[in-house]
Order: structure tokens, then C-alpha cells, then sequence
């Protein structure tokens, strides 16, 4: 018997399992995908929002501006990376600078800790490709950008390290309620026992609810978001998040600078029927880059390395929704978690748990945990000299597979074998960025299936891309028949 | 210890490069990522190669295999499994650092370095085809490792998008490995490899050629795999044109949608770049605006055929070695501008510091001519003007310049035009 079974592994689910190792429970995590943090967690901007756009007086309000203030901790705790890079929302004209000026009162009663409004020309001096028909902007300096599943892999590490048990390749397939506790059927067979559920299923957590209650109290709204990526080789074109003036459609399309050099252009967005449509289209992609132009001149649209959309969690709520199930005591919904779900995950894991669950009333701290993670060693990033020592100790940093990002052999090992190992082509690509770069794994991808395949004693043929039937090759030659 | 000559490289470019000025009796080093010498000819099975450099049409490994030959019986210096991971220039000196497993970092010094690193692959990434991202879409030149090197084949129901030589060798390869081929699709109005290609590897195996058509679709099954593509003819702007779609089930899409030179390490270094050729700027000796850094082959110019790539090699090895002869030299250059109908043109100046290098120019056409004119004019003068039958962006142009019949101060013109 459980005491808490966590549905979902994305950032929602493996902050709040993290969260959730603090105390001394038996919990697991279970993961429908063939890894942590494959959906919406790894299709979204990016951002740490600061907190000046949300309604005031809503979850979304008050758990962003915290949420953003406990990512430094998690900076330290957990090694995770973050670019301190700050925000920009631009203004055009005089219509817009009112709209600047709301959203500069927006932030006061937010309680954003900075913020102010800048001059074209005080704005230009840290972002020299700032629009030149920029009039004013609103500078939000704790606006922060991460990787978000680099957030995850390190949360459910450091929750696995700390007790908590993992599934990947889980789908919750049937939910029943009976003496005081649930059994979750998983894929058809397996059946687990749990006191409590923690429902952070994403874009299925309705469908998840409605598997035991009658009438869940919200509804996802799918609403998918449309990016380009920009090669890192243009780093320091953009310093800052550049925002348009919010709309009701969201936060529009924005110029954001990520941690490892490149740059996202997106989103548009837009409300679809089918969950699982994480298509790009003609039109979603043109409106991306008609009007990524009005924050930033001379857009680099030629260094494009790929597009890509991620599906948002909206509902039919304009908040987050948070709360126990009306039916079922101990089964909790963590509902149309869309943006700034990502700003606002490490202050839900501590909202749920402590005063929606009211934990320290019902379990002991757990007295072993651990907060630190170590640094996944970034080879290429060391200085001459460590890089030397580590060579010494260990040959194969020194066997470069990624030609594009630098990536060692030894980093590509270790991403197979660490506790939260993968060994599909994505996982090792979203834990080592091989194949993230200019080439698009054309070069590595060879190199890094065979690494797999020698490593976990299978053959080429049986390696994946990323879930279990996703298999790289349909066939071996006829020669070899 | 200071070399002359460093060779980054060692595939057909580098191969050619090293060997050149190694008979120039200079001491060069190549030094070569994979584990063995050859670079993508290993990959290329298929016969084709050599016809203009030997008169005779050999395999790609054959090809490579005689310039191995000759590279080993000159007994030149090379490393394999070694990537470089910074190229700098410190005074009139290039320090590279390397990794390998089996050396950990090193640092090397050389008076003069070869680019010859080759040319990656334009991916998904590169172009916007809507729909979903399943595994089964994949560069023609990865599953041509795959199926050649490795024994592998990434799938059994394919289509081709783009017309470029990978794609149309590959539709013959997979076809013969018992793949079905559906057809190939090239948004342009004409194909965008060679002649001969369409004819031995599409025509001689009734694979369909779609010309003026693209991939508007693409569709996963709940496996994340691909399912199916749909095929669209564009208008002459290149827009889809709705009612035209045709749908095609497979479960692999392979993407020759162009080649890309990989200049990468030359981030750190001052040279001059062209957004024509997507590489850097060179005068007529290969040389970039970096005294003593030459950079050849598809790092250069994307080529169609080996041959050409070991011939302009050839000619950066040598004057490398006239380099290392004579480091300092009195810069006089003017410009090579691509004019009416040219989509680019390679080298982008003629420098009178090398007045002993040919002026060996190669261009391409931006639309397919049946009788063209080539025109080549410095002010008034017209310095070269030749007619040219049958001219096809899909193949590279070449003619050549006498330094002699040009003065020092005027840029230099090449037009492109269709005669009757």
C-alpha cells in the first residue's frame, strides 16, 4: 500500500514529488510516457515569469511570484540551470505604453520584487536589436529562463535518491475507490494501492478524474503553441526575454534566449480539439515569424534549426485548479496547470502539500533527505586544465559523439546509466544535447545508437528513438538474413 | 613541434588536399574524426565516381581507396578518431586542439591549415513541413550510413522529398534492398541532381519523379511513427494549390533537401562569410580573408561530384605549400560579383598576391537555360564570353581567367543569359 501514487511526471508531477520526499512516505511516481517530462514539460518557452501578468488575487498570481523566488533555491539545491537574463515587455506607441502602464500596476499588486519602465534609449543600450520602433518597456529583471526537463530530471532524481519510486511506461488504464483507498490498474494488468492520488496528468488530467469521479470540476481546453528555434551559434543577439503586450490569447509571440545559446521564437496559440495534435502548421509558423519582427530587428530566420509545438494544459477555468476531489477524500487535482504552470511548479508541490494536504499533520518529516544533486558534468563547458584531469581518470571525455554541441562519450554513458537513465535516442539527447545542435543528430545519432546498444547488451535494431515501438530501423539487410 | 601544412579532414577534399602538398615536400598532418580515412565515398557504394579526374567510373570506396593509396606510400602524417574542437590564430601561427579518446586534448601548431571538413545535411528543421514529428522522417544521407555501413534499413514503404543525388541514389538503393519506393517530390519545376541520376536510378526503376510538388503533411500512428505524407503540387510561387493532394502511405520519409558546409570551426577565426554559398569568402587560391587558411571542397561550395571536389583540393594543397614558401604577401584584390541569373559564384575574389594560381571559377545558374551566354565583364571590357548549352542548377558551371587580361582596380561581373 501506497501512501501516494503521483500520476503524471512532468515538471507538476516531479517538483511535487521532490517536494513530497521531504517527508517519510511511500509514494511512487507513474509516467504513461517512456520518460519524465516528454509532453507539454518539454515543449514550452522556457520561462520563469516574474509574475506581472497574471490576474491579481489568483493561484496563477500568487504562486508564480513565489514560484520564481524558489527556483533560486532549487538553483542551489539541485544544480539545475538557470539563465538570469530578465524581460523586456515592448511598447510601440502611446496606446501601448497605457497598456504598459497597467501592467506595471498589474506587478505592483502582484508583488513583483522588480520592475520599472524604461525609455527606448536606456532599453537599447543592454539589447541593441530592440526594435526601433520601440517606445517604452517594462523591465522585469527576476524574469528567468531554465530547461524545463533539466527541472524535472533533477526533481525526480533527487525525489528517487530520497526515497520515492518511479515508473515509466505506466498508464493509468482504471481507478476504483474501496476501503478506504484506491486501486490504479496500470496498462490492462498491473494493479497498485494507494491511500491518497495525486492527479498531475497534464492534458489528460480530466480524463484522468472522469476515470472515478462524476462530475470532475474542470475540463482541459488543449491549446497548442508553435516555436522556431534559433541555433545558439547566434547567442547574444537577444540579452533579455522580449514580450509583446499581452492579449487575451496570452502572452503572444516572444523573442526568448535559452540556457544552452539558442533562441525560441513562439508562440502563437491557439485552442484544438485533439490532445495529442502537436503538429506545426503553414499558418501557426508564418504568424510566428510576422510578428516576432515588431520586438527585435534583423531576426536571424536563416540560422532556423527546427520547429516544434507543445499542447497547454488550459482548462476551462481561468485559474490553476488545485484542490482535493469533492467525491473522493485524499484524491487530488492539479487542473489546467497551462502558463505560468512552469514559474508556479515549486510553490504548488509546497501549496498541495502543505495546505491542501496538510502533510505535517499526518506524516513525519523524513530525516534522511537529501537536497543536493550534483552537477551533470557539461564537459565542453570545463576549463582546459579540469577537462585534462577528467580525461586522466576517464578516456572517454575525451571521444567527442556530438560534433555540434561537444558531447562526450562519457556524458552519453552516464546519461544511460544514471538513476534516471535512458536509453532511447530523445532521452539521451533531452539529458546530453546530443543531436540538439546545428545538424540535428545527421552526424551523431549513429554514433549514439551504437553507444546504446553496446551499453545496455541489445541489438541496433531493438534501439529506439523514444517510446517503446518508436524503433530506429525497420530491418536488417539482406545480407545479413 | 610547428607543422606546415594541417589537413582538417579526411574524406575525398582532404584526402586530395594533404596529398598535394605533400609533394610539395611539406610536412603536413590530416587529421580525420571517423576511424578510418575515406569520410562520406565510404558511405557511397554506388558507382559514379572517377570519371573525370581517372577516365574511369568507380565505387566510392574505390575512389577513395586510390587516393588512400597514394596518401600512405607518401607516408603522411594523420590521426583518425580525433575530432578539433577549436581552431585559433595567434600571430602569424594556427594552434588547433583536438580530442580523442586515445590522445585526451592536444595541441597542434601549424603555419597553414586546410579546411576540408565537408558539408552537413539540411534537416526537417531546415524547411517547414506541417504536421506531426514521428520517427521515419530522416536525412537521405543518415539512412545511407545506416543501410551501407551499418546493415540497417529505416524502413520499408518509403518517399523521397527533394531531388538532390543522395535522394535519387537512395531511392534506388532502398528499392533494391526490397523497399517500396513511392516517388519522389521536388518543388522546383526541375530536378536538382544530376542527369544521370534521374535516369539510372528513378526512370531505370519506374520510381515517379513529382516535379512542382512538396510534402504538406505529415501524419504519425499512435506509435509516434510515420504514417503517412501528403503530396501537393505548388503553384509557380511555391504555394501548395488545395484539391491536389494525394496521399501516400509509409512509413519512412527520407529528406535530400539540400547540403549545407560545415564551417563551424571557423567561428573563432576573422573571415568573411557569404550567404550565397552558406561558407566563406576566398580568393583564387582558396585562401580566406585569414592569411594561410584555404578552405576546400563541399566546406567550400556544395559540389555534385567527388571528382570536382578532389581537383579544387588538389589546388588548396598546393597553394598552401606556396604559402608556407612565401607567407608575406602585398594583398591587392577585387571582387567576383554574381550577376544576372547566378546564384552564386566561388572564389569571390581574385587577389593579384597570387598571380601564379589559376583562376578557376564555378558557378551556379539560379533557373535551368537551354543556350545560355556566359558573360564575364570588368567595366567596359568583356573579358571572357562563351556559350554554354543546356545549363541546370543542379550542375555546377566552370570556366577559367587569365590574371593577365585583368587590371587591379575594377570588380568583376558574371551574367548569365538565355539566347536564342
Amino acid at each position: 500500500m501506497y501512501d501516494f501514487i503521483i500520476i503524471g511526471a512532468g515538471i507538476i508531477g516531479s517538483t511535487i514529488a521532490r517536494e513530497l520526499s521531504k517527508y517519510d512516505v511511500k509514494a511512487i511516481v507513474l509516467e504513461r510516457e517512456n520518460d519524465v517530462a516528454n509532453v507539454q514539460t518539454l515543449a514550452n518557452s522556457a520561462i520563469i515569469h516574474s509574475g506581472h501578468n497574471p490576474e491579481p488575487n489568483t493561484l496563477k498570481a500568487k504562486f508564480n511570484v513565489l514560484g520564481n523566488k524558489l527556483y533560486d533555491e532549487l538553483e542551489k539545491e539541485l544544480n539545475i540551470p538557470i539563465l538570469h537574463c530578465g524581460a523586456f515587455v515592448v511598447a510601440h506607441n502611446k496606446k501601448e505604453e497605457e497598456h504598459l502602464l497597467e501592467l506595471y500596476e498589474n506587478a505592483k499588486i502582484n508583488n513583483v520584487p522588480e520592475f520599472e519602465i524604461l525609455d527606448y534609449e536606456e532599453a537599447v543600450k543592454s539589447e541593441p536589436n530592440l526594435s526601433k520602433n520601440t517606445t517604452k518597456v517594462l523591465s522585469l529583471p527576476t524574469t528567468k529562463v531554465t530547461n524545463p526537463w533539466e527541472v524535472a530530471f533533477a526533481c525526480m532524481e533527487n525525489a528517487m535518491e530520497n526515497g520515492i519510486e518511479f515508473q515509466k511506461n505506466a498508464e493509468v488504464t482504471d481507478i476504483i475507490y474501496r476501503d478506504k483507498h484506491f486501486i490504479i490498474t496500470i496498462n490492462n494488468q498491473t494493479k497498485l494501492k494507494s491511500l491518497a492520488i495525486i492527479n498531475a496528468a497534464g492534458v489528460n488530467s480530466d480524463d484522468l478524474a472522469n476515470m472515478i469521479e462524476k462530475d470532475t470540476p474542470f475540463y482541459i481546453r488543449p491549446r497548442k503553441g508553435e516555436y522556431f528555434v534559433i541555433d545558439r551559434r547566434v547567442k547574444g543577439f537577444i540579452n533579455h526575454i522580449l514580450y509583446p503586450l499581452p492579449t487575451d490569447a496570452g502572452k503572444g509571440v516572444l523573442l526568448t534566449p535559452q540556457v544552452h545559446g539558442e533562441i525560441l521564437i513562439g508562440p502563437n496559440s491557439l485552442y484544438i480539439d485533439d490532445k495529442n495534435n502537436k503538429s506545426v502548421t503553414f499558418e501557426g509558423l508564418d504568424y510566428v515569424r510576422k510578428n516576432a519582427p515588431a520586438l527585435a530587428d534583423n531576426i536571424p530566420f536563416d540560422k532556423i534549426i527546427r520547429s516544434f509545438a507543445g499542447v497547454r494544459a488550459s482548462s476551462n477555468l481561468d485559474d490553476f485548479y488545485i484542490d482535493e476531489s469533492k467525491e473522493y477524500k485524499r484524491f487530488y487535482h492539479l487542473g489546467g496547470i497551462d502558463s505560468p504552470g512552469l514559474s508556479a511548479a515549486p510553490a504548488i508541490a509546497k501549496y498541495l502539500l502543505e495546505d491542501i494536504i496538510k502533510i505535517k499533520d499526518l506524516y513525519n518529516i523524513n530525516k534522511n533527505f537529501n537536497p543536493y544533486r550534483e552537477k551533470r558534468i557539461e564537459f565542453h563547458r570545463l576549463p582546459f586544465e579540469e577537462q585534462h584531469e577528467l580525461i586522466k581518470k576517464y578516456p572517454t571525455y575525451g571521444n567527442i559523439i556530438c560534433k555540434c554541441e561537444k558531447i562526450t562519450e562519457k556524458e552519453i554513458v552516464d546519461a544511460i546509466h544514471s538513476k534516471l537513465g535512458s536509453n532511447t535516442i530523445k532521452g539521451i539527447k533531452k539529458r546530453t544535447r546530443a543531436g540538439s545542435g546545428l545538424c540535428q543528430g545527421g552526424y551523431c545519432e549513429e554514433k549514439v545508437m551504437k553507444i546504446i546498444a553496446r551499453e545496455t547488451s541489445r541489438s541496433p535494431i531493438d534501439t529506439l528513438y523514444d517510446s517503446p515501438k518508436s524503433n530506429l530501423f525497420k530491418a536488417e539487410t539482406k545480407v545479413k538474413e | 613541434m610547428k607543422r606546415d601544412i594541417i589537413v582538417i579532414g579526411g574524406g575525398a577534399s582532404g584526402l586530395a588536399a594533404a596529398i598535394s602538398a605533400k609533394k610539395e615536400e611539406k610536412d603536413v598532418l590530416l587529421i580525420e574524426r571517423e576511424d578510418r580515412l575515406g569520410g562520406i565515398l565510404n558511405q557511397c557504394i554506388h558507382n559514379g565516381f572517377g570519371l573525370e579526374v581517372f577516365k574511369e567510373e568507380y565505387t566510392g570506396p574505390e575512389y577513395a581507396y586510390i587516393y588512400i593509396k597514394e596518401f600512405n606510400e607518401l607516408k603522411i602524417d594523420y590521426l583518425i578518431e580525433t575530432t578539433v574542437i577549436k581552431l585559433v590564430r595567434v600571430k602569424d601561427e594556427f594552434i588547433l586542439y583536438t580530442s580523442s579518446l586515445k590522445k585526451g586534448i592536444q595541441k597542434y601548431i601549424a603555419k597553414s591549415v586546410i579546411i576540408s571538413t565537408g558539408c552537413y545535411e539540411r534537416t526537417r528543421g531546415s524547411i517547414i513541413i506541417p504536421g506531426d514529428r514521428p520517427t521515419g522522417v530522416i536525412t537521405a544521407g543518415s539512412a545511407q550510413r545506416y543501410l551501407n555501413i551499418d546493415g540497417y534499413m529505416v524502413g520499408k514503404r518509403v518517399f523521397i522529398l527533394g531531388s538532390g543525388d543522395i535522394g535519387l541514389i537512395m531511392a534506388r538503393r532502398m528499392y533494391l534492398e526490397g523497399a517500396e519506393v513511392l516517388g519522389v517530390a521536388e518543388l522546383m519545376p526541375y530536378s536538382n541532381g544530376l542527369t544521370r541520376n534521374i535516369v539510372q536510378c528513378l526512370n531505370d526503376f519506374d520510381i515517379p519523379l513529382y516535379l512542382s510538388h512538396t510534402v504538406t503533411r505529415i501524419n504519425s500512428d499512435e506509435n509516434n511513427r510515420l504514417k503517412s505524407i501528403v503530396l501537393q503540387k505548388v503553384n509557380n510561387k511555391f504555394k501548395p494549390i488545395e484539391g491536389t493532394e494525394k496521399i501516400f502511405e509509409v512509413d519512412t520519409l527520407l529528406l535530400s533537401i539540400g547540403l549545407i558546409p560545415d564551417i563551424v570551426l571557423l567561428d573563432s577565426l576573422d573571415v568573411e562569410y557569404d550567404k550565397l554559398t552558406k561558407s566563406v569568402r576566398v580568393n583564387q587560391a582558396l585562401e580566406t580573408k585569414v592569411e594561410g587558411l584555404f578552405v576546400a571542397g563541399n566546406a567550400l561550395q556544395v559540389h555534385d561530384l567527388a571528382d570536382n571536389v578532389s581537383k579544387e583540393s588538389e589546388r588548396a594543397g598546393y597553394n598552401a605549400a606556396k604559402y608556407v614558401d612565401n607567407p608575406k604577401r602585398e594583398h591587392k584584390m577585387i571582387k567576383l560579383l554574381p550577376g544576372e541569373n547566378i546564384s552564386y559564384i566561388s572564389p569571390q575574389y581574385i587577389d593579384f598576391a597570387w598571380p601564379d594560381s589559376d583562376i578557376i571559377c564555378s558557378f551556379r545558374s539560379k533557373s535551368k537555360i537551354e543556350r545560355g551566354l556566359i558573360e564575364v565583364r570588368q567595366g567596359e571590357n568583356t573579358i571572357l564570353s562563351k556559350r554554354r548549352m543546356y545549363i541546370v542548377p543542379a550542375e555546377m558551371e566552370t570556366f577559367s581567367l587569365k590574371i593577365d587580361a585583368l587590371n587591379n582596380t575594377q570588380d568583376i561581373t558574371i551574367n548569365l543569359e538565355a539566347i536564342k
